[in-house]
């Protein structure tokens, strides 16, 4: 970014700057100030402009003392709300899960206008801390309820060395222009086993932005699962840590566009220490007029030996105006250590279509099946049943609602 | 207990590789050497004074003065890249001479009237300058020594700012084909320089394409008429040798309509303490059915063991399918400079045209190179594909750069891309950084990438047959870019296997 | 006169600008199984894949009527809810999707478009479960993704148990004892010939006499450069396979 030279400041970046001036916090402030929304030339927004995608910032929500029901209910799931930023109260927590609350700012700072804004912006967060002993499903829904606005709230999880846990964030509102910037901070204590799912389900007109930021201790298992497919522009930013020898990540995520939509997974992988591993598979679904990124970066500390690391996106079109735009990347700094990356991006296999035809299936009975096919991947890990179909169902609802 | 056991042994392998990396001796550039000969050369510093210099020194026309004063004012208002993965020093381009020639030089020349201290240099670098004897077929003149340059080769020498010679002119003036330096063919052939330069890079691409369409002194111009196979390889060998001066080179290549031409290119300079500046600019066209082969061998001097000298190897290399089936492919074997910056490009304009890009890139030392390529696909079911292979050892910091885009209209887009890197000690760093941009649904891209080192059980079993270290890793080196190696003339593949043992040379245990 | 199963009448077909089918001419009647040999390259497989309706070849002249009907306008599904099934060379692969719900798909995708009734899900599983065991396909093979990770055996038995539940009228085995050892073709072999029932018809393309000890043809073709050169009873094949395709012209495999 070049400091020196006076950038042009639109609406969306004064609103931004007056809010953070009287949160106080001056210098995220002046940082905008400075450099404006992220163009093209930040690398990190290569493919996600906010200064033309972000037109204007909604005013700071106000807090909301009632809500909605969530968007979608895991049957099983242990609820909890944060609706408008605000913490709702919720049912007594089971045993081994202790909810509590912090003041906002759980995220690590890096050089991110997202991961700033919400530092700067999120109010009081909620916390969680799981013991060994339990193995919940933890369902958090975070929605923005009335006139656009908006939201910054934060989430901070600590897993005790040895537990196990499913967590699925669902992000959901009213039909309005709302900028909802979520940020989730999850520690993961030694032999930890997480399960974590974020589901965007906002509304078409709403701006959805969540930065993932994951520790893991020695011999922690991570899977994600990002699914963007509501808002109209969707990014979110991923940062697993691998701090602890024996740590595994399957960073996966997927992106459903259809006309219009513009859904971004950034993701950071840094492998901190010797022997640890990551498998980052991302899918990209794009139809009608619309566009998909991914951007995956593999960090391989110098010293971090024996990482084993591969990237995957793969992109499926199945429009001919359908944009998916890719940028693995590799960074790496230790000498033995087995990494890679692969990205493909094609339209439907046509000898795996012809074979099913071929079979008597007619054709957009194929492509769905081919399509779900290609998705199974990201979804048959997921190992809570009910969890399990109500993915499948919010999948296969998109997937019906206009191929 | 055993004496020793096997994972003992790949530890100490280990450790000697990492301690002949530290050791590491780049300073056995073979092509150091320096040529003494009495130079005209420009004062240093840059203002629009001395493009008038230059120019005049090259008695151009009005209209290429103009050129490069519009580019000049351009240059003053843009900003250094940034974004590659190379660290250096500002550059002070007021600290350079963008003009050094022989004095004995008085323009082009047959080669019995070139300055025998210059013909010694090249024969010392082992480009075959005596097209005489060749074609008179005298035993031994087509000996080549060392350097990846074989007998049947036209070649045009650039000795800092000016083409000393080039060779077999009046040979492929028989079939039309135009192969001089590019100072003449803007006196001679204003119409075809005036209709292209600038047509593939456009003057204000750059910070460093825009300086050099400033400053530009020399380079070579080829002009291959329409259905005509070019009937042997031609070349440009770059020699930079005058202190603090900046090379500056222009090539253009013009493949009409159903023609094909392979073209080589080669470069070296002296070892010095200071960092030297080379900015150049190749641009090809090929139109309908023509084909252009470009391959290089960059073997700038890397800097010694330290990091202290080398050239600043700052490229822009484009190529332009405007016809339709046209094919442009680029292979370059990346072994020397201190900093590279290149990423030899291919704009697949022309229906059903195709582009291609194998690379070799070789870092040691403190070396830093950021290359590789773009390939834009405008045109109805074009194609390409990437083979790029980056070898870091030292210190180095080795990065692959490429794009892959498919506009809205390249309909049937293919690409396919393979990035392999391999590291050779632990204090090294290798990278890849793809933009794949697909932005029409009937594109279909591939890309692949991987990082590894040299695994311990190839080294220990190619060592148990009884290959020294060294041997090993040139071995399994070789094969890790044969896929690249294959795409080389003839004349550029057994050399180039030489050439990446020596840039090796004490990176391995 | 019996209306044949099939009947190709001067069929002609071309990929790109290259000719590959010059004027094919077949007739089988109701529960014969006919075999046509060719070398490598004759344009058998176009064949089994014009017959099946690939959208890559392009048809420039001719007829292909099963059971009566001319099949060369309708798409590969319809084709097949028509009757016809090709046990593909090499099954696709297909990620995600598993053998069992494809197999339903497929099966309730042809019915409905007869005009039957959708299957019940116990019925199905009888279906499949029959079908199956002949073929040593146990339920585990089922579950796994359609074709992924199939050693070949598996691949080319998956392939005959589709035809065993979709029983179609012509079944076209393209190559179908390629990569098999001689227990897995006897086992496919087995396969087929159950369902032999003096009805169904076959087309049986292959390259070796081998696969045709097991699956006794009625009538052998031999296939060269385009179309069918000579046809006899299953000594033909012998004959082949002793003299091979030399006699037959065109360019040496």
């Amino acid at each position: 970014m070049r400091a020196n030279f006076p950038v042009r400041l639109g609406p969306a970046e004064d609103t931004l700057i007056a809010q953070l001036k009287a949160a106080g916090a001056d210098q995220a402030a002046e940082r905008i100030t400075v450099a404006g929304l992220p163009t093209r030339r930040v690398e990190s927004y290569h493919y996600t402009d906010l200064k033309t995608l972000l037109r204007t910032i909604p005013p700071l929500a106000t807090a909301a003392n009632e809500a909605s029901a969530p968007a979608l209910r895991i049957p099983g799931a242990y609820n909890l709300m944060i609706a408008n930023g605000a913490i709702q109260n919720a049912s007594t927590a089971p045993a081994g899960i202790i909810v509590g609350r912090t003041q906002g700012g759980v995220l690590t700072t890096r050089d991110d206008v997202l991961v700033h804004v919400n530092n700067a912006l999120s109010g009081e967060a909620l916390t969680l801390t799981l013991e060994s002993s339990v193995d919940p499903v933890i369902q958090i829904e975070r929605r923005i309820e009335g006139e656009a606005a908006h939201v910054a709230d934060a989430l901070k999880v600590f897993l005790a060395d040895g537990a196990t846990a499913t967590i699925i964030e669902t992000f959901s509102g009213s039909d309005a222009a709302h900028v909802g910037n979520h940020a989730t901070y999850i520690a993961l204590g030694k032999d930890a086993v997480l399960t974590h799912i974020t589901l965007d389900l906002s509304a078409r007109a709403t701006s959805h932005f969540a930065t993932n930021e994951y520790h893991l201790a020695d011999g922690a298992k991570l899977r994600t699962l990002i699914i963007h497919l509501g808002s109209g522009l969707a990014r979110t930013n991923v940062f697993p840590r691998m701090d602890g020898a024996g740590a595994h990540a399957d960073v996966t995520g997927l992106n459903l566009v259809s006309d219009g939509q513009h859904a971004d997974i950034t993701m950071e992988t840094l492998h901190a220490v010797p022997h640890t591993s990551s498998q980052p598979l991302f899918k990209s679904i794009s139809r009608g007029r619309s566009k998909a990124v991914v951007q995956g970066k593999l960090v391989v500390a110098r010293d971090a030996q024996k990482t084993d690391a591969k990237f995957m996106h793969q992109g499926l079109m199945l429009s001919d105006e359908a944009e998916i735009l890719s940028k693995p990347e590799l960074e790496i700094y230790a000498d033995d250590v087995v990494c890679g990356h692969g990205s493909t991006c094609g339209k439907l296999d046509e000898d795996s279509l012809f074979y099913l035809l071929s079979r008597g299936i007619p054709k957009a009975e194929a492509e769905t099946m081919l399509v779900r096919g290609f998705i199974a991947e990201l979804l048959d890990p997921v190992e809570d049943a009910e969890l399990n179909e109500a993915l499948q169902g919010v999948v296969d609802g998109w997937l019906l609602g206009g191929m | 207990m055993a004496d020793y056991d096997i994972p003992t042994l790949k530890e100490e392998i280990d450790r000697e590789t990492v301690e002949q990396v530290l050791a590491l001796d780049v300073d056995k550039y073979k092509y150091g050497f320096e040529t003494d000969i009495e130079s005209d050369v420009a004062a240093v510093g840059l203002s629009e004074d001395t493009i008038r210099f230059i120019s005049a020194k090259k008695e151009e026309p009005e209209w290429m003065l103009e050129w490069r004063l519009e580019a000049f004012r351009r240059w003053l208002t843009m900003d250094e890249p940034n974004w590659a993965k190379v660290h250096y020093p500002k550059i002070d381009f007021q600290n350079i001479s963008y003009y050094a020639a022989p004095k004995s030089f008085k323009g082009p020349k047959s080669l019995d009237e070139v300055d025998p201290e210059l013909l010694r240099t090249y024969e010392k670098l082992g480009i075959p300058l005596k097209e005489q004897a060749i074609l008179a077929g005298v035993e031994g003149a087509a000996e080549s020594v060392g350097t990846p340059f074989g007998a049947n080769v036209a070649v045009d020498a650039v000795f800092d700012s000016v083409s000393v010679v080039t060779t077999f002119r009046a040979e492929l003036a028989k079939q039309g084909i135009i192969f001089c330096s590019i100072s003449e063919a803007i006196r001679e052939y204003p119409e075809l320089v005036q209709k292209y330069l600038g047509s593939v890079v456009p003057v204000s691409d750059n910070y460093y394409a825009t300086l050099n369409c400033a400053v530009f002194t020399d380079g070579s111009f080829v002009y291959i008429p329409k259905g005509v196979r070019c009937p042997m390889e031609l070349s440009t060998y770059f020699r930079i040798n005058e202190k603090k001066t900046g090379q500056f080179e222009r090539t253009l290549i013009i493949a009409d309509d159903d023609s094909y031409v392979s073209y080589l290119e080669g470069c070296t300079a002296p070892m010095r303490d200071e960092h030297q500046l080379h900015a150049a600019v190749v641009e090809l066209v090929a139109l309908d059915n023509a084909e252009i082969k470009y391959s290089t061998v960059q073997n700038w001097y890397p800097g010694d063991k330290n990091g202290k000298g080398g050239i600043y190897n700052f490229v822009t290399k484009r190529g332009d399918c405007r016809g339709v089936n046209s094919h442009i492919s680029w292979t370059q074997v990346e072994t020397g400079s201190a900093i590279t910056w290149k990423y030899p490009s291919c704009i697949l304009r022309g229906d059903g045209s195709r582009g291609e890009f194998y690379s070799i890139a070789i870092s040691n030392g403190y070396q830093q190179v950021d290359s590789g390529t773009k390939m834009i696909h405008l045109g109805k079911n074009t194609s390409s594909r990437i083979i790029s292979k980056g070898i870091a050892a030292g210190f180095s910091d080795n990065t692959y750069r490429g794009q892959v885009s498919a506009h809205a209209k390249a309909k049937n887009a293919r690409n396919f891309t393979q990035c392999d890197s391999l590291l050779i000690g632990d204090k090294c760093g290798a990278h890849t950084v793809p933009y794949i941009e697909s932005r029409n649904g009937t594109a279909v891209f591939e890309h692949e990438a991987t990082t590894s080192k040299i695994s311990d059980d190839q080294m220990f079993y190619c060592q148990q047959r009884g290959l020294s270290d060294e041997e090993a890793v040139a071995l399994i080196v070789n094969g890790f870019v044969r896929d690249v190696l294959q795409h080389l003339p003839m004349e550029f593949m057994v050399e180039t296997q030489k050439l990446i043992s020596i840039s090796l040379e004490g990176s391995v245990g | 006169m019996t209306t044949p199963v099939l009947e190709i009448r001067n069929l002609h077909a071309r990929i790109e600008d290259r000719e590959i089918l010059k004027g094919v001419n077949l007739i089988i009647p109701p529960g014969e199984v006919h075999a046509i040999m060719g070398r490598n390259g004759s344009g058998k497989s176009t064949l089994s894949y014009v017959l099946a309706g690939k959208e890559d070849y392009e048809i420039t002249e001719g007829e292909v009527l099963l059971n009566g009907e001319n099949i060369l306008e309708l798409g590969p599904d319809e084709r097949a809810a028509a009757g016809l099934f090709l046990a593909f060379q090499y099954p696709i692969e297909i990620p995600g999707v598993a053998t069992m719900t494809f197999l339903k798909a497929a099966l309730n995708a042809q019915r409905k478009a007869r005009g039957e009734e959708e299957l019940k899900t116990p019925d199905f599983m009888r279906l499949v479960k029959e079908a199956g065991s002949q073929l040593n396909i146990d339920s585990d093979m089922l579950k796994r993704p359609l074709n992924v990770g199939f050693s070949g055996g598996e691949k080319k038995r998956a392939e005959i148990m589709q035809m065993a539940l979709l029983k179609p009228s012509l079944a076209v085995l393209d190559e179908t004892d390629s990569g098999l050892d001689i227990d897995a073709l006897q086992v496919v072999s087995k396969g087929v010939n159950a369902l032999r029932d003096g009805q169904r018809s076959m087309l049986v393309i292959t390259h070796y006499q081998r696969l045709l000890n097991h699956i006794v043809p009625d009538v052998v073709h031999v296939f060269s450069d385009g179309r069918i050169v000579e046809s006899g009873d299953k000594d033909l094949a012998l004959k082949l396979e002793a003299e091979g395709y030399a006699n037959y012209g065109g360019e040496a495999a």
